[in-house]
């Protein structure tokens, strides 16, 4: 477990992120580390709870679990070493979860204070996912931070003592910079969203598509499914075996599809009804299942409206030539692989770009935590000094009666007095303010 | 003044068409905002500039091709707009934008000084209808025209789709989307040209008589018109898109081109100078 020194030990409490996510866990340790969605907000505030916590929030998504806390130094003794925070964190989840600290211990990272805040705004501008650019992660931060909150976890903006409310806030706004200033999240890099990518392009919405399924295999169902959560309602499946082809269809009848209809075309049914389909995938592997003879005929009964067709089959399944005419798209195994590793190049170049929006945020964010003591110094001195040259005006002006032009004079003199004796001190404390960080990466 | 309102209008058009650009071929979406807003500023003005213009004429209508010209240009440009909020995108700017430029920026810098030629057809300026035949037509010029814009931009799309080149630019609608739009335009100007041939037949033979019906335009304008029903007849029932689609809607954007020019064969239509 590795971490860095807490850079402001002075100060009165401590960010810290612990956590396991898909590079340094594997499945079985992550899985025995996620908190479902209804026990989220009884782990945040228990964890909220724990000896020395101030302020807390639990990611838990299927690639991590991360806890960020806010640890108070001030009404509780010092720890013993700078590991006992994390070490705590660690017992929390060795009696909430039932884990031996021994067994997770070895998979856990840690941060704090700058690098904490690095690794929220990493992870929320989806640069840590595992498909780095996808959208969910943003929405689970966001419904963390939202639970946290209802259970008191997390303290609102409005009170003094809050750290991760602001923090939260500025990580979404960094995600929202990031995704609007590059192109991080605009390219697919999976065979079954570039084919979804795809049909969107041909048919805009795939709400009420109908996708054909012919053959089966492990890319052409996840490319189905894929189809379906993007909108697609009917779902035909068309194999040599009409039981094979109930089996995939149940299969793929799913409880997270709700809505979405089922049906099996005879496999010498195929070429009279696939024209009610508006997407075909095919994965026989027998070759030629559509020729241009059959691709006509199937337009012809579509009135020309366009077909997709996902050929992951090898052999092909569909004829090249298909591709020629006027209202048939083909794309083959090689296509889509080509379009995705074109996504992941630009997705790399993007990465750089975000990365450096990140480390420029970071150290925006980490200058104002590191000035706002200061600036409250500047505040309260200049608050005292008022209050003196207020007092002593008040003080004088009960011994005698003054003129209004004596007063104002007074007013003018102690005004001057003041700023002459302050400026000094001022002087030292903008200093303070304004010595850059070195933090710039 | 109103010649400076659509001055500024011919700028912001110029602006737009080239932002829309790069927002549109080059994968460059933060220039929509550019280009949106000053389309919606050219649109502004350009109303202004038209107002203003009919306000101090004391007509309603335009009365010379410069000033009708310039009307097609704020359709167009407002087709962009509304394309823009409706499909969220700004391709169609790529054509209508340098077009609404083209449109205004004569009557702009260099304004018309035509008068109609009929006096009759002069003593009636000022009713609604002649402006409602003028405003009908326009809108089926301009619908005809987003028309022939999208199945150019469908022919786009579908050849890059076809070629597998990079899904990711230029941003361009989804064909079905384009499709929608190609048909749409036509079903939006059939009836604005029905009305407007008819309401200008009727105004006609009021002045003219039967002789009207003997002018070059009306005839070809006729002819427009039944090939325009024949057009939206065939892409219904067929099912025509892409190449296809693409020189059935130039034929008759050719042919509407040859309805204008033939205002200088006309008795009716053709302006003079006073």
């Amino acid at each position: 477990m590795s971490h860095k020194p807490n850079s402001n030990p002075a100060e009165s409490s401590s960010l810290l992120l612990l956590g396991v996510n898909h590079t340094t866990a594997p499945v079985e340790v992550r899985e025995r580390l996620a908190i479902p969605t209804e026990r989220l907000a009884d782990a945040t505030r228990t964890l909220a709870g724990q000896p020395g916590v101030r302020e807390a929030l639990i990611l838990s998504t299927c690639n991590r679990v991360e806890l960020l806390t806010v640890q108070d130094h001030t009404n509780h003794e010092p720890p013993l070493t700078s590991d006992a925070p994390g070490i705590g964190m660690l017992r929390f989840l060795e009696q909430y979860l039932h884990v031996r600290v021994i067994d997770i211990q070895p998979h856990v990272y840690e941060h704090r204070e700058r690098e904490a805040i690095r690794h929220l705004f990493r992870v929320a501008s989806s640069l840590d996912s595992m498909v780095v650019g996808e959208p969910q992660i943003l929405g689970q931060v966001k419904q963390s931070w939202s639970v946290a909150r209802e259970v008191g976890a997390i303290k609102s903006t409005d009170s003094l003592s809050s750290t991760l409310d602001p923090l939260l806030q500025r990580a979404f706004s960094v995600a929202k910079r990031v995704r609007t200033e590059t192109r991080i999240g605009s390219s697919t890099v999976s065979i079954a969203s570039v084919a979804a990518e795809l049909a969107r392009k041909i048919f805009g919405s795939l709400a009420g598509k109908t996708v054909l399924l012919v053959g089966a295999g492990k890319m052409s169902d996840l490319t189905a499914r894929h189809l379906i959560q993007n909108g697609c309602t009917t779902l035909l499946v068309s194999n040599r075996t009409s039981e094979r082809a109930e089996a995939i269809a149940a299969a793929l009848r799913s409880p997270a599809a709700a809505g979405v209809v089922t049906g099996v075309v005879p496999f010498e049914q195929l070429h009279h009804q696939s024209h009610r389909a508006d997407i075909v995938i095919t994965s026989t592997g027998a070759g030629q299942v559509f020729t241009t003879l059959e691709a006509r005929a199937l337009l012809q009964r579509r009135r020309n409206r366009p077909v997709f067709f996902i050929d992951i089959a090898v052999p092909r399944d569909v004829d090249p030539a298909v591709n020629g005419l006027e209202g048939c798209f083909v794309y083959d195994i090689d296509d889509l692989q080509q379009v995705a590793a074109q996504n992941q190049t630009v997705r790399g170049r993007e990465t750089e770009a975000a990365e450096s929006i990140v480390s420029h945020e970071v150290a925006r964010y980490s200058d104002r935590l590191a000035q706002a003591p200061a600036t409250e110094s500047i505040k309260q001195l200049l608050l005292d000094a008022e209050a003196t040259r207020q007092a002593e005006i008040a003080r004088l002006t009960a011994h005698q009666t003054l003129s209004a032009e004596q007063l104002a004079a007074i007013d003018r003199l102690t005004r001057s007095l003041t700023a002459k004796l302050l400026h000094p001190q001022l002087a030292r404390l903008r200093a303070d303010l304004r010595e850059p960080g070195d933090d710039t990466d | 003044m109103s010649l400076l309102w659509l001055r500024v209008a011919v700028i912001l058009y110029g602006i737009a068409a080239l932002a829309v650009l790069p927002a549109a071929l080059y994968d460059r979406p933060r220039w929509r905002h550019i280009a949106v807003p000053a389309a919606l500023g050219g649109v502004f003005f350009h109303f202004v500039s038209i107002v203003e213009t009919l306000i101090a004429a004391h007509r309603a209508l335009p009365v010379d091709t410069h000033e009708a010209l310039s009307w097609l240009g704020l359709l167009l440009a407002a087709a962009f707009l509304l394309l823009a909020v409706r499909f969220r995108t700004v391709s169609f700017g790529i054509f209508l934008l340098p077009v609404a430029v083209l449109l205004a920026i004569v009557p702009a810098f260099h304004p018309g000084n035509e008068t109609l030629a009929s006096p009759q057809l002069g003593l009636q300026l000022r009713t609604g209808w002649l402006l409602l035949h003028i405003a009908l037509l326009l809108a089926a010029y301009a619908a005809l025209f987003l028309s022939l814009v999208a199945s150019l931009l469908y022919l786009i799309q579908e050849r890059r789709l076809k070629q597998k080149a990079s899904i990711r630019t230029p941003r361009l609608p989804p064909l079905e989307t384009l499709d929608q739009i190609a048909l749409k335009a036509l079903l939006f100007g059939l009836p604005c040209m029905t009305a407007g041939l008819l309401i200008g037949s009727v105004l006609a033979l009021e002045t003219t008589g039967p002789a009207f019906f003997a002018d070059p335009k009306v005839l070809l304008s006729l002819a427009m018109w039944i090939v325009y029903m024949l057009m939206i007849f065939i892409r219904r029932q067929s099912g025509l898109r892409g190449r296809r689609a693409v020189y059935l809607s130039s034929f008759v954007f050719l042919g509407v081109l040859a309805v204008w020019a033939a205002n200088s064969l006309s008795a009716v239509h053709r302006f003079k100078t006073p």
